[in-house]
This record gives C-alpha cells, sequence and structure tokens, in this order.
C-alpha cells in the first residue's frame, strides 16, 4: 500500500533540483569530450589551432608504428596489472570477508579508504626512493649480500606504482561482493564434501561474480589511463598512451593528434567495459 | 581443524603484509620528510626540519597552498549542491530517462583523468577559460560530483518516504519542507561530502597541470618538482597535503558514522 | 454525535489511477461531523489510498472530493486541514518531542511563544509532560505514538486521519492507545477516519466501518451490522469465523428457503432485500459463534455430521476446525468452560447445528 510520493506532471519545484546535473555535465563533461571528438578532426597550421574537418591527425597518428607499440605496451601492462591485482587482491579479500571479525572489516575497510584520499603523486615519489639503487629496498638487499637489482625505469617499477594505485580499491570492492556471498552456500558445499579449493571456485567465485569483475574493470581503467607510474617509476620507455598524450599535448602542440589518441583510449576502454559487463550479469549456465 | 588454523593464520598475515605494501610510501614520505638525507636510504640520517623549512619560506608553494584552498573550497560547494540536487531528484523522483540521467551524473569517474584533462584543456581554452583558477574550480567539480552524490543518495535513502509528506501535511509547502526536513536531514551527508570533495579536489594534479597554467595548485607544484630532480620538499609538501586530507577524511567519517543511524528508518 | 445531515467529507465517484492499475474503482462516501470512520480492508484494498486522497497526497483520477462543502480536488496538500497520523509515525527524527508538535503551528506562521505553549500543552494533556524536550529517538513505542497525535492535533483541525497508527505497537499497548484514542475522540467531537486491517481495532472504536476490498468498497455499517449480516463473500471471509456454506434453492416457503448443499440440506430465513426462485444458486453465512456442537444428534434443523480437525485456543475461547464427509470446512466457536461437555476425540462424529434464524444469505451479485 505504499505509494510513493512521485509526481508525474513536471514543475518548478523538480525542475530546480533536477536541472543543475544536466546543465553542468552538458557544458563541462560532455561539451568537452564531444569537444574532444570534434577536434580531433581540425589541424594546426603556424602553431594555432584550425577549426576543419580533416583526416589529417588520424592518418599520420594510426599510420606511425610508435603509436601501435605503445598502444600494445599500454594494453598489455593494463591487462598484466588487472590479472595481478586480481590474484594479490583475492587472498587478502577472502581473509576480510570469511576469517577476520566484522569490527575488524570495518576498520579495514576504512584503511582501504584512505590511500584514495592521499597524493598518489607523493606515493610514487616515495616509491621512486625506495626502489632506486641506493634506496631502501636495495640497501635491504644489500644486507643480505644481494643486489643492487635496477628497479627503477623498468615494467616492475610501472607495476608497483599501479597495484599502489589499484590495491586498495580493488581489496574493498571485493570484500564487498565477497561479504554477500551467502555463508549457507559454502556451508553447503563443506557438508557436500567439496574442498576449500574446490569450494572457492565453484561456489564462491561464481557468486561474487559481479563484484569481482567490476573491480577488475576498475583496475583496468585506472591502469589504462595512468600516467603517473609508467612515467616516473617506468622510465617512460616505452611510452604509454597516456604519456604520448602528454608529450602531444604540453611539447608537440599537437592537441588534434593528442585527440586522436584519446579517443583510441575511449573507444578501448568503451569495449573492454561494455564486454565485462555483459560477462558479469550473463546469466550463467546451468 | 588445525590446518584451517593454519590457512586462516598466512591469510592473516598476508593481509598484513598487503596493507604494509599499500601504506608503505605514506608511511616513508612522512619518516623522509623529517629525514636530513636529501637521498634517504638505510640507515635514515638524522632527525631535520630543513626541508619543512623550506617549504615554508617559498612563495611559489605559500601562493599554490592558496589557490588550492581556493578551488578546494569553490568546488566542493558546487560538487555538494549539484550532488544534493541529483541524489535528490533519484530520491523523489521516477521520470523518463531516468536511467541515462543518473549515468550522465555519474559516469566521471570511469572517464581517464588524462582523457578528461585534454579534454577540458581544449574546451576551456575555446572559451578563453584555460588557465584560470576558475577553470580548475569548473574542471573539478565535475569529477567531485559524483561522490557528493553517491554520499547524500546513500543518506537520502535512510529518509522515510512519508516524511516530507508529513511535512507537507502539516502545512509545510514543498519548499518548507525541503528547508526544514530534507536539508536537515542530509546534514551529515552534506558535511561529509564537503570535506571529502574538498579532499578529492586537493589532491587531484592531472586535469590541475593541463588547465591551472600559472595558477598551479599544490599537487601541480609537487608534479613540477618532481620532474626536475630527487627533491625531498615533496615529501614535507607530501606530508602537508596528506595531514589536511586525513583530517578531512576523518571529519567525514566521524560525522557520517555518527548520524547514520540516528534518523534512520526503523521497523 | 453523528449528524447525518451534513456530511463533512463527501466522495462522489471517485476513481484513482496508478498508470494501468486501478487503486480505487468509483466510490461514493459520506463522512458524517463527529463520527469516528474505521477503513478496514486486506493490503491493496484501496483504504489507504482513499486516507491519502482526503488529505491531497494524492489527486482523484476522477469525481470529486469535498471537505465542508469545499471541492478540496486541487487543493494543495499543505492548505488542507487534514493531518495525518501516519503508519510509520514519520516523527522528524532530528526534533525533540516539543519540536515535533510545533511544527504544524511554525507552518501556519504561530509566534514561537503561542507555539511552544501549544505543544507543551498538548503533550501534557497527552500524559507526555516529562518529555517534552525529549529526543524522538529516545522515546518509547508509545510515547511517539503520543507526539504523532499531539503533532497532528494541535492545530486543532476538525478531522483526524490515522493510517494504520497502532501497527508497530505490542499488543498490550494496542489496547491502552484504542482506549486512548476513543476517548480522545468523544472528548473533541472531531471526526476520526482509521485506516486500519485490524479487525478487533475497527470493531472496538468506530462507530461506522467500511470494509474495502480490491478497490471497492463492499459494506458501510456498524461493527455489529458488518459482524452479524455481512452483505457479501468477501465481507464474510473478511470478517472471519464464518461458515460460508454455497447451494441452490430447493424450494421457496414464506419465510425461508430450502438449500441443498453438498453437506445436507438447511432451513434459512429468506432476506428482505434479495429474490430466490428455485434452482437459483445460493450462498449464506453463519457466524461460528451462533454454532452448536454435540455428541449426540440434536433433533432439530441444520444439522452436520462432520469430525474434529484441529483446535485453536485464544483466551478462554476456543475454536474447532470440523470437516463434513464432503470435505466441507465448519467451524465452531465454544467457551473453553464448556469444551469438557464434548470431550474432544478426533475419531468420534460430532454432530453441529445452528438455529434458521443465524443463516445469513448473502449477496451474490455484490463483488467478493
Amino acid at each position: 500500500m505504499t505509494q510513493a510520493n512521485k509526481k508525474r506532471r513536471v514543475d518548478l519545484y523538480a525542475l530546480t533540483w533536477r536541472l543543475p546535473i544536466i546543465v553542468w555535465q552538458f557544458l563541462f563533461f560532455v561539451g568537452p569530450l564531444v569537444f574532444l571528438i570534434a577536434m580531433s578532426f581540425f589541424v594546426v597550421k603556424n602553431y594555432r589551432m584550425v577549426e576543419t574537418f580533416e583526416l589529417a591527425s588520424w592518418e599520420r597518428i594510426l599510420s606511425r608504428d610508435y603509436f601501435w607499440s605503445s598502444y600494445l605496451y599500454t594494453f598489455g601492462m593494463a591487462t598484466f596489472a588487472t590479472v595481478l591485482a586480481t590474484m594479490l587482491a583475492f587472498p587478502a579479500s577472502f581473509a576480510l570477508a570469511f576469517k577476520v571479525s566484522a569490527n575488524t572489516r570495518r576498520w579495514a575497510m576504512f584503511f582501504l579508504i584512505v590511500p584514495f584520499f592521499t597524493s598518489y603523486l607523493v606515493k610514487t615519489f616515495s616509491w621512486y626512493v625506495i626502489l632506486a639503487k641506493t634506496g631502501v629496498v636495495n640497501s635491504l638487499f644489500g644486507y643480505l649480500g644481494l643486489g643492487p637489482y635496477t628497479l627503477l625505469n623498468t615494467w616492475i617499477g610501472t607495476m608497483v606504482g599501479f597495484m599502489t594505485l589499484v590495491l586498495p580499491l580493488l581489496v574493498l570492492l571485493q570484500t564487498l561482493s565477497l561479504s554477500q556471498v551467502d555463508k549457507n552456500l559454502i556451508e553447503a558445499a563443506h557438508n557436500l564434501g567439496s574442498g576449500r579449493f574446490r569450494t572457492i571456485f565453484n561456489v564462491i567465485v561464481p557468486s561474487a561474480k559481479i563484484g569481482l569483475i567490476v573491480g577488475a574493470l576498475f583496475c583496468f581503467i585506472l591502469s589504462f589511463g595512468d600516467f603517473v607510474s609508467p612515467y616516473y617509476l617506468g622510465g617512460s620507455t616505452p611510452q604509454t598512451l597516456s604519456i604520448l598524450i602528454i608529450d602531444t599535448t604540453k611539447s608537440g602542440n599537437q592537441w588534434p593528434r593528442a585527440a586522436v589518441v584519446a579517443i583510441c583510449m575511449m573507444v578501448t576502454l568503451f569495449v573492454i567495459a561494455f564486454t565485462s559487463i555483459v560477462f558479469a550479469y550473463r546469466k550463467p549456465k546451468s | 581443524m588445525i590446518k584451517d588454523g593454519v590457512i586462516s593464520f598466512f591469510l592473516k598475515a598476508y593481509l598484513v603484509v598487503l596493507f604494509i605494501f599499500v601504506f608503505a610510501p605514506i608511511i616513508a614520505s612522512v619518516i623522509f620528510s623529517f629525514n636530513s638525507d636529501r637521498f634517504p636510504t638505510i640507515p635514515l640520517g638524522s632527525f631535520s626540519l630543513e626541508w619543512y623549512k623550506l617549504i615554508i619560506n617559498d612563495p611559489d608553494i605559500a601562493k599554490a597552498a592558496i589557490t588550492s584552498i581556493i578551488v578546494a573550497i569553490s568546488s566542493s560547494i558546487l560538487a555538494t549542491f549539484i550532488g544534493f540536487c541529483t541524489a535528490y531528484s533519484d530520491y523523489r523522483y521516477d521520470f523518463r530517462f531516468k536511467g541515462p540521467y543518473l549515468a550522465l551524473a555519474l559516469l566521471p569517474p570511469t572517464v581517464p583523468l588524462i582523457i578528461m584533462a585534454l579534454a577540458m584543456l581544449a574546451w576551456l581554452s575555446k572559451f578563453g577559460l584555460s588557465g584560470s583558477v576558475l577553470s580548475i574550480v569548473l574542471a573539478h567539480t565535475v569529477l567531485c560530483t559524483p561522490f557528493a552524490m553517491a554520499i547524500i543518495r546513500l543518506r537520502l535513502s535512510q529518509m522515510d518516504t512519508s516524511l516530507e509528506a508529513a511535512a507537507w501535511n502539516l502545512g509545510a509547502s514543498e519548499w518548507s519542507a525541503m528547508r526544514e526536513i530534507v536539508v536537515p536531514f542530509a546534514r551529515p551527508a552534506i558535511i561529509s561530502s564537503l570535506c571529502l570533495t574538498a579532499a578529492v579536489s586537493f589532491d587531484e594534479f592531472a586535469v590541475a597541470w593541463f588547465v591551472s597554467g600559472l595558477n598551479k595548485t599544490i599537487p601541480v607544484v609537487i608534479l613540477e618538482i618532481v620532474q626536475g630532480n630527487i627533491d625531498p620538499r615533496v615529501n614535507a609538501i607530501g606530508t602537508f597535503v596528506f595531514l589536511t586530507s586525513m583530517t578531512l577524511v576523518i571529519i567525514a567519517q566521524v560525522i557520517f558514522m555518527k548520524n547514520q543511524n540516528k534518523g534512520a528508518v526503523s521497523g | 454525535m453523528v449528524n447525518p445531515d451534513r456530511p463533512l467529507v463527501q466522495f462522489k465517484n471517485v476513481v484513482k489511477r496508478f498508470g494501468n492499475f486501478v487503486a480505487l474503482k468509483s466510490t461514493d462516501l459520506d463522512i458524517h461531523e463527529g463520527e469516528f470512520v474505521a477503513l478496514m480492508g486486506p493490503s491493496g484494498c484501496g483504504k489507504t489510498t482513499t486516507l491519502r486522497l482526503l488529505a491531497g497526497l494524492e489527486k482523484p483520477s476522477e469525481g470529486e472530493i469535498t471537505l465542508g462543502g469545499k471541492l478540496m480536488n486541487d487543493v494543495k496538500a499543505h492548505e488542507r486541514e487534514t493531518p495525518l497520523v501516519w503508519q510509520s509515525l514519520a516523527l522528524f527524527p532530528f526534533m525533540n518531542a516539543r519540536e515535533n508538535v510545533e511544527f504544524g503551528l511554525k507552518m501556519r506562521g504561530f509566534n514561537a511563544d503561542v507555539r511552544r505553549e501549544k505543544a507543551i500543552d498538548w503533550l501534557e494533556r497527552l500524559g507526555m509532560e516529562e518529555f517534552i524536550e525529549r529526543d524522538v529517538s529516545q522515546l518509547s513505542g508509545g510515547q511517539r505514538q503520543r507526539v504523532a497525535l499531539a503533532r497532528a492535533l494541535v492545530t486543532e483541525p476538525k478531522i483526524l486521519l490515522l493510517d494504520e497508527p497502532l501497527s508497530a505497537l505490542d499488543a498490550h499497548l494496542v489496547i491502552r492507545m484504542q482506549g486512548v484514542l476513543s476517548k480522545l475522540q468523544r472528548e473533541l467531537g472531531i471526526t476520526f477516519v482509521y485506516v486500519t486491517h485490524s479487525q478487533s481495532e475497527a470493531f472496538a472504536m468506530a462507530d461506522r466501518v467500511v470494509i474495502m476490498g480490491d478497490g471497492e468498497v463492499m459494506q458501510i455499517g456498524t461493527a455489529r451490522e458488518i459482524y452479524r449480516t455481512p452483505k457479501n463473500r468477501f465481507v464474510a471471509e473478511f470478517v472471519g469465523r464464518n461458515n460460508i456454506i454455497s447451494g441452490t434453492v430447493t424450494s421457496a416457503h414464506t419465510d425461508t428457503l430450502i438449500v441443498n448443499t453438498a453437506c445436507g440440506d438447511f432451513t434459512v430465513s429468506k432476506p428482505d432485500d434479495l429474490v430466490f426462485k428455485q434452482n437459483d444458486p445460493i450462498t449464506f453465512s453463519v457466524s461460528a459463534d451462533l454454532v452448536t456442537i454435540d455428541v449426540d444428534r440434536p433433533e432439530t434443523d441444520n444439522v452436520v455430521q462432520c469430525n474434529l480437525i484441529s483446535e485453536e485456543f485464544v483466551g478462554s475461547v476456543v475454536t474447532l476446525f470440523l470437516e463434513a464427509a464432503d470435505g466441507t470446512e465448519l467451524k465452531v466457536q465454544v467457551q473453553e468452560k464448556e469444551l469438557q461437555k464434548i470431550n474432544p476425540k478426533a475419531d468420534i462424529p460430532y454432530y453441529i447445528s445452528w438455529p434458521t434464524l443465524s443463516a445469513h444469505v448473502l449477496d451474490a451479485n455484490l463483488p467478493g
């Protein structure tokens, strides 16, 4: 009998609350992104951007090997980061969801939110110092008679940065979805004689599928778009797409070309996001 | 049973290791900021406030701090206002195209910052706005609104749907009911949202770097220092930024938690 | 108290649709000044919709609603004087008891001193003098109830709407609050429109009960009328503890009809307002408390032999559930102390019977 107090006729009052986001997002979110697409067809003449419709920037970027190698490297790194982070996060999320008290879990969740509000740049700089040839890690290895190892300006450095960026969010999302798995289901699987690992992979993972996939998707989006770790910890060789955008924009002043790279990134992310969401919500075959 | 205990132990130990990894750079940065060495390693050098003295006496950093504070305050107020409007619309009304409406509101965090930065730079330059403090405020508002919306929506979902109707029933117009009932009910979330969006804005560097021009914010200054060489001033600034953000986050958390059960729908 | 000449509230052909769903079919309803009316029915019957229409929280899709002779269709909720006591109470959680009560006065522009005085008056009147400045979250269910009542009554309305106000209370508190409400209504002499699904609440307090089902008014009458002479099958079933028996008329006499059913032949009194011919289908109800149960077959009309299926004790009243040879289920209500006479054992046959006058013919043409 609860008839929600929802009105059909749009009135001044309703519009007052509904319009701000529409206006704002069209002006400063949709507008810029649409303009980005338009800009990819502009050309730069005498250091000035001319608003026209030419495919020059598209032809230029898509025909260059450095773009494609950069694309493959970025895609590969993001994929690897996603797989690595998912594997690293899962045992921790599993422990948080099933092995600790509710109170510990609440605190852990709070501490997983904290890194989100701490400067990623400062953390990256910190890693830069820690991972350097004469840094903390190598001096610890030194005590063991090992090293020094080159960790900076390699893919290892980039991965350390990516993990700092994505692990807190990923553990948070995984824990949330794992703690929603019906405990009775797990109990039932145990009673039916299912072993630990079989229970995890046949019962828990499928039940928490959506959360796990959404977590992995965020991982991919973040690592695919990040420029800080590949630049400062990975030494920006090979270049990732984000670094390509920065270089093209900041030094080359070739905004249309940067726009082409940005659109390629957006399309890639859109396809990945769409596929994973379809996959996440697909009904399991019985 | 013993085996279960062992597995449990290792999982918990792993959890601790993971948390150490996540917090290592933050803690290290704080420690390094008090360390006399330009290039910290083990064993650490002596305790020193040198880096703090350097940044306190640096007029560029002071200017950036002021810009950052102005941007954080302005964009958190704008984002919280727009987020509140959107959250209330979603709570109260059912309308056509509500799905796309909410998507429009919540999508910004899924766009990589570097792309937002480029798009904002191009768009704002077109209108002659880039390089101004205003342009950072506009961009940060876009980035912060989804968080504001989410926090306030969560609070509104705890509001008994008949609360507003009860106010009308007692003679309050829709506007009065908003002022007397909805806003006071959402107040803890509004304060949390102001704090959290200010913290997000205070830490954001990519978009700010692209659109800020000469009006640098603190994170942009950090970015530029880092581009140069190893400079422990970053740790000192970082510690200052960290403390600011943490204060905001903790205030937000405490206010939100304290009021979470108060006035929630019961029974 | 009841003044039949001038209805305070009139519903004329009021229809309420939500999209394709018809919440209220064409409804006529008069509510008089000073009357305690209960709207009763199962959930989804349209009783809350009726109340919300009256409060202006919904607009009628068709028809007219008048209050004190004034057409209310386009009057906004906040411009009406129809305070409502909500099922959830809807107390404002960030205000204390007094501030809650003051709210309606504040919205009507009373100054702070008057507001305060009136609010305290009402809280005291309802026995809340110790809790005037208490946060509503620190009040018990019954106390919150009183704050909600004071908040609704402080503006001295002509009519008070109540939407299942006691549904969240413990059983013993419900009885007490029923007393409080009845007394208050008599003292104030204002109209109460009370929505409930609870028969005991409606029958205990209301001057008139409106039974609603499936978006329609099924019957309006006093508690006794509805209990003893349900108009149709819906009411008979909803009021409960009625034996409902269907069959065909085999012969019609001056005052009685003979009805043939699967569990035997019965005599029923001819209803005043309905006409039956031979072979017409007919349904009648017999209230379970008017049925007698015996171990030996009584020498009267209207006897059915049955087996005992189960018993239900509610205080000193026992309901026996029985089954006739053909499977018809029958109910008998007896006092617990009379139960010993028949020594209930499931495996002996029992005979149940009722006087012809107790059988009440239902109107098959009415919905239900």
